[in-house]
């Protein structure tokens, strides 16, 4: 597993916009989002929001930011950590790498 | 100087008040005094918590190594009794005099009773804490017959709620439709439809008066003839803040613990903030919010005028309430609009309403459609100019009409 997982390729993911990644495919306890931000950069956090049943990979990202598209709790794109609540536990974030417009996963080794 | 903040409550306010102080830097003494077992989110009470789905230590407002971590004392269990201003201190209700530089009060308020006769029976109940929550779920069993008073947000989520859990649900109000100036008036009568396609009776008039009868309550509507016996009734018809405190320490009092911008109050070591506070600026009253957001909102600023540093930037009011499986946010005002522009179709999910003037955006409503609202945010914050027929255009990608344009003025 040392090359990752690959998972999408860069142009399925809009910029501010996300994907979800299903568990099965990444062999995580939760499906995975990958988002990506304004600057085109890519982040990926576990996809349910700490707070309640949401899919982050639904949310707004902007600014190094993903807002939970239920009830608008913040994360960091890059280390999941939550910026305000309701939600009060961080989001886990996972390692990605970009190699020739792929996009490829490392669960939990940390960004 | 300010070494010690002693917060009075802790509802999101309150706790958004200690965590903002923490978050700007504030090294002091910070204490935290709720009456509850330990502060708690309130907006699940009339969802998930009245069903029984989740344990009140699931919507905690933080967890305990949290307040740990962040070094704030908290009390539990316990209230603020007297603001001894003259001490530069705050005395418990077991008398405990504690010194504070500042004073927030964050204490909420009470679920408003109505003066209808026969309104205080033990089976008509309101919902405000989580002890109440926990009350009127015992009552919300399958086929118990519930009248609830009041179609605004909090009636309209327990009669989700209890026709959910299998009761025969009555909602009653005497506007038609409920929360029109909330959600426009279109998507609030689509919107007060869902509870008869779901099975809740819905009658517009108002309670009359409520008595005991055999096994039940017999309730008297106006205009109906016949009186319908009950088992239980929630009073629905919003709340009124909590000032005792206030109003004994001589502060002024008006709809509310009168703060100015910055959250002070006519004592300038006392602060107020979320639904006991009600802002004046320019000698103008405002009307008390009584959302979640704007609470957290009052927090932040309250911590900000504490700490001497600029508030955070003023948002368009949002909130968001669920019923009958369908999540509904609104930003913004959308009573007072002329224009509107629909996205889909109202009252086929998910759509959106953006209501419009002199080309920007004012408010907005969605039902399952939250990033609508997510951009409308936007485009009001930052007064952009925006053409009503692209937002009705299916095919526009609402985040490229606000990604990267900068504000174009002020709300």
């Amino acid at each position: 597993m040392s090359n990752g997982i690959r998972v999408a390729a860069l142009d399925e993911i809009p910029e501010g916009e996300g994907i979800s990644i299903d568990r099965t495919v990444t062999g995580t306890d939760d499906d995975i989002a990958l988002l990506r931000d304004d600057d085109g950069s890519v982040w990926a956090l576990n996809n349910t929001c700490t707070h309640a049943e949401a899919s982050l990979a639904e949310g707004w990202v902007e600014d190094g930011y993903v807002e939970c598209p239920l009830h608008s709790s913040k994360f960091c794109l890059k280390t999941g950590t939550v910026q305000g609540l309701p939600a009060t536990r961080d989001a886990v974030a996972h390692r990605i790498e970009v190699r020739e417009g792929d996009v490829y996963l490392f669960p939990h080794e940390r960004p | 100087m300010v070494a010690r903040v002693v917060v009075a409550g802790g509802g999101i306010a309150g706790v958004s008040t200690v965590s903002a102080l923490r978050a700007g830097g504030f090294a002091g003494d910070l204490t935290l005094v709720d009456a509850g077992e330990f502060p708690y989110d309130r907006p699940p009470l009339s969802k998930d918590y009245l069903a029984g789905r989740t344990e009140l230590k699931s919507i905690a407002l933080q967890t305990p190594q949290w307040f740990d971590d962040q070094r704030v004392r908290l009390i539990t269990e316990a209230s603020i009794a007297t603001l001894r201003t003259d001490l530069g201190a705050v005395e418990l209700g077991d008398g405990t005099i504690m010194a504070a530089d500042r004073v927030v009060l964050a204490t909420g308020g009470r679920a408003s009773r109505p003066p209808i006769s026969g309104a205080n029976r033990p089976r008509i109940h309101v919902l405000r804490t989580a002890e109440d929550a926990e009350r009127l779920r015992a009552a919300l069993v399958p086929g118990a017959r519930v009248l609830i008073v009041g179609g605004g947000l909090i009636g309209a989520e327990v009669a989700s709620t209890g026709s959910a859990l299998g009761c025969e649900v009555v909602l009653s109000d005497p506007v038609w439709p409920p929360l029109g100036r909330a959600f426009g008036s279109e998507v609030a009568a689509w919107l007060h439809g869902m509870h008869e396609t779901h099975g809740v009776t819905t009658v517009h008039a108002p309670v009359e008066a409520f008595e005991d009868a055999e096994d039940g309550i017999r309730v008297t509507l106006a205009g109906e003839k016949a009186p319908r016996i009950l088992d239980a009734a929630l009073l629905a018809v919003g709340m009124a803040p909590e000032t005792a405190l206030a109003e004994s320490a001589g502060l002024r009092v008006d709809g509310g613990i009168v703060v100015d911008a910055g959250l002070v109050t006519s004592n300038p070591a006392v602060l107020a903030v979320g639904d006991a506070a009600r802002r004046c600026d320019d000698g103008a009253l405002a009307r008390r919010s009584e959302h979640w957001e704007a609470a957290q909102l009052d927090g932040q600023r309250a911590a900000a005028t504490i700490l001497g540093v600029a508030p955070p930037a003023d948002t368009a009011p949002w909130f968001w309430t669920d019923r009958y499986g369908v999540h509904v946010e609104v930003v913004g005002e959308l009573g007072h609009a002329k224009q509107f522009a629909d996205r889909g179709v109202l009252g086929e999910p998910p759509f959106s309403v953006f209501a419009m003037d002199s080309g920007r955006v004012v408010g907005a409503v969605s039902v399952d459609d939250p990033t609508a609202v997510r951009a409308a945010r936007r485009m009001i914050d930052r007064a952009l100019t925006i053409d009503p027929a692209q937002l009705s255009d299916a095919a526009t990608d609402l985040r490229k009409l606000v990604r990267g344009r900068p504000t174009e003025g002020t709300i």
